[in-house]
């Protein structure tokens, strides 16, 4: 039988953007009965180990995920070598499997009023399931 | 005796970001380390080349490299959490681009002489439409295509600690280009699985070798050695390019492999087995560690040009010789699944 729970894979470096996004991710989750994923890309400089990501992330994480009532029994974590556009796209496959991306408008590191080096308009241009951007807060 | 072929130097000091590592003294370092080797007569210089815009397209959209430009231009800043670029990253990187050009028309011209691209910032994790990786412009891509253009049949080999995902992709689908990588696996970027073996027109001439952290220069050899040799042999290149990145020397700080500058020495001689006279032209991609990538580059060209100048003996004993099986038959696997693929496409 085919599973049809949603999976839900959000960009998540720390940032305040990608936080909204994780935000709005677990809201969408509780209201929609899926599942989150939340996708930590490891780049060259980032000379730490996997599992230390979601430890330095946890507290965050904690408050996200409960301040909108999401059961954290169906958060993971996906922490993958690459830049964050090519870690989102693997997402889409086995054995995650996502079925929706949800990333902030900009990610750390990123210049803020320019397209070069934009996961978002790069997630766009590729993803093949569909894709929320979750803008700034004003 | 064998001469070395250099691009002469341009000033590189603006592309540079405080405290990243890719930065100017690796010039200085790399360019020690040829200087190490006294060549005095046996080393001359082309002049620096910025490579024309018709030359950067054959690899790269017209749309990023407006939008590269542009970024420089308004005074640049972060790409990605890895790469910068700076106002004067845009003319840097296309001398850095164009250098491979310019020593390939030098080497055309040479009885017995190999090249040395000595140029930053690196290249291989370019993608047509995206820097990464601290690259902006693939340099090696660029110079591949050149020669593809005038009807040459190219070899890429990739020793640079990470997986050159820019050039793999770049040339996924061209079967004038055979791609070749030995890198660390798990690491970034995340591709180069032995799995990946090239597109429909192309089967077989993406070759993936990953190795795991602790690797030494025995592993590194039987890998090239047992996988990639008989491919090179076959597709029978009349040039050979290599991307040639330090970072996996034992003393790196960005990644974990166990080489020396010796095992660097010993991989090129069976790479450059595999080049015609004269068509053997080396581009330097990562490395990090100053002092390593200096002995690295002494002892890489020492070994091509004849000398004998090795600083550091090659390594053995470390882990993953029992991959390199495991990686051939899922090379094998996957190529052999690609060619039903395509044979079933081709009957429907």
């Amino acid at each position: 039988m085919t599973n049809l729970r949603q999976v839900i894979a959000v960009g998540f470096d720390g940032s305040a953007p990608s936080e909204l996004a994780a935000s709005w991710a677990f809201d969408y989750a509780v209201r929609n009965d899926a599942d989150v994923v939340l996708v930590h890309a490891v780049g060259i400089l980032e000379h730490m180990a996997h599992e230390a990501v979601a430890e330095q992330f946890s507290g965050a994480v904690h408050d996200l995920a409960t301040g909108v009532g999401f059961d954290e029994s169906r958060l993971r974590w996906n922490v993958d070598n690459g830049d964050a556009c090519s870690v989102l796209l693997r997402a889409i496959d086995v054995p995650i499997a996502a079925t929706l991306l949800v990333v902030g408008s900009r990610g750390q590191g990123a210049h803020a009023g320019h397209l070069l080096g934009s996961t978002s308009l790069q997630l766009a241009e590729r993803s093949t399931v569909p894709l929320v951007i979750v803008p700034a807060a004003s | 005796m064998t001469k070395l072929v250099m691009n002469a130097p341009v000033d590189d000091a603006g592309h540079e970001e405080a405290g990243h590592p890719e930065r100017p003294d690796r010039l200085t370092a790399a360019v020690s380390g040829v200087n190490d080797l006294h060549l005095d007569d046996d080393l001359s210089f082309v002049a620096p080349y910025m490579a024309k815009r018709a030359e950067l397209a054959r690899v790269h959209e017209g749309s990023y490299l407006d939008e590269l430009g542009t970024f420089c231009y308004e005074g640049g800043g972060n790409i990605d959490p890895d790469t910068y670029a700076t106002y004067d990253s845009w003319s840097i990187a296309q001398y850095a681009a164009g250098a491979g050009i310019a020593v390939i028309d030098q080497l055309r011209q040479s009885d017995d002489a190999i090249g040395f691209i000595a140029a930053r910032p690196p290249g291989h994790h370019a993608l047509r439409d995206r820097a990464m990786g601290f690259c902006l412009l693939n340099n090696v891509a660029v110079a591949a295509a050149a020669l593809t253009a005038q009807g040459e049949r190219v070899a890429i080999v990739d020793w640079d600690v990470h997986h050159g995902n820019g050039t793999q992709a770049i040339f996924w689908n061209d079967p004038r280009v055979l791609y070749v990588s030995t890198h660390q696996w798990p690491l970034y970027p995340g591709s180069g699985g032995a799995r990946e073996v090239g597109g429909v027109d192309a089967l077989g001439q993406t070759v993936n070798i990953p190795l795991p952290p602790g690797a030494t220069g025995d592993v590194l050899r039987r890998g090239f050695d047992d996988i990639a040799a008989p491919i090179m042999d076959e597709f029978d290149p009349t040039w050979v390019l290599v991307s040639a990145g330090f970072d996996g020397h034992r003393a790196d700080p960005i990644a974990d492999l166990a080489l020396s500058s010796g095992d660097f020495a010993l991989l090129a001689t069976s790479v450059a087995s595999f080049a015609p006279t004269s068509r053997l032209a080396l581009f330097l991609e990562g490395g990090y560690d100053l002092d390593a990538l200096r002995h690295s580059v002494a002892a890489t060209l020492s070994i091509l040009l004849g000398r004998d100048y090795q600083p550091e003996a090659s390594t053995s004993g470390g882990d993953g010789a029992d991959l390199i099986k495991r990686t051939q038959s899922e090379r094998d696997s996957a190529l052999q699944l690609a060619y039903d693929v395509k044979a079933a496409e081709s009957d429907s």
